[in-house]
């Protein structure tokens, strides 16, 4: 997706692990993720560099849809659908 | 699809390879691997009741310990022993404590270990689980 379409993109829900080192942002996504059904769409708010770049792995290992990162001040935000 | 599994031949008994230790099971708890660990010989003392909380040592860049105990705390990262919990409530995690290795810490029963561990093993459960494995590291 676009940077324009994710900033409109309304998430079923939200995982705040800014306060978490890796790995702990993934496994909150790892933990949120059987909170979301089918289709749902889930954003991951980290500071953490590293998990930038694990949750499109993760997602394509696992069969989920890495949709993009938005670039926020301080922190990402990581979109995927399940 | 069958998980993946992997072995983890734990030996250190130093905070900072258990973190790292705690941090990869993070990664394979994620991917809901199947892990078994074997706790070796300094490692069996880490995980004596007496020492899982209090034991600060570290193995390397040793004049830095103050240092990385207090950047542990600055970055909210787990004890290595809350890591472990987490990765065992997550995924299924076998932690087995090698017999020999609890003898020379004077521990003979699993009761001598804090409740993370599983068993008492024999090496030869090592190396059948290693052979299996998909992922095998010794920390």
């Amino acid at each position: 997706m676009t940077q324009e379409e994710l900033s409109v993109l309304k998430a079923d829900k939200t995982v705040d692990a800014r306060g978490t080192s890796c790995p702990g942002p993934l496994l909150a996504a790892k933990k949120a993720i059987g909170e979301i059904d089918k289709g749902q769409i889930m954003e991951v708010l980290s500071a953490d560099e590293g998990t930038r770049r694990d949750i499109p792995k993760w997602c394509n290992k696992k069969g989920f849809e890495y949709l993009g990162t938005l670039e926020e001040s301080g922190y990402f935000k990581i979109f995927l659908k399940k | 699809m069958a998980n993946k599994k992997m072995t983890l031949a734990l030996f250190s008994g130093s905070v900072d390879k258990l973190t790292a230790a705690g941090v990869i099971l993070g990664g394979a708890a994620a991917e809901d691997m199947d892990v078994e660990i074997f706790v070796l010989l300094q490692a069996a003392f880490a995980f004596k009741k007496e020492n899982a909380m209090t034991n600060e040592r570290v193995a390397e860049i040793t004049d830095k310990q103050d240092e990385f105990l207090a950047s542990l705390k600055r970055l909210n990262a787990p004890h290595w022993t809350e890591a472990f919990r987490n990765a065992k409530e997550m995924t299924n995690v076998k932690i087995h404590i090698c017999g020999f290795a609890g003898k020379v810490w004077h521990g003979e029963k699993l009761d001598d270990f804090i409740d993370l561990a599983d068993d008492i093993c024999g090496i030869g459960e090592y190396m059948t689980a290693a052979e299996e494995s998909d992922i095998n590291l010794f920390i």
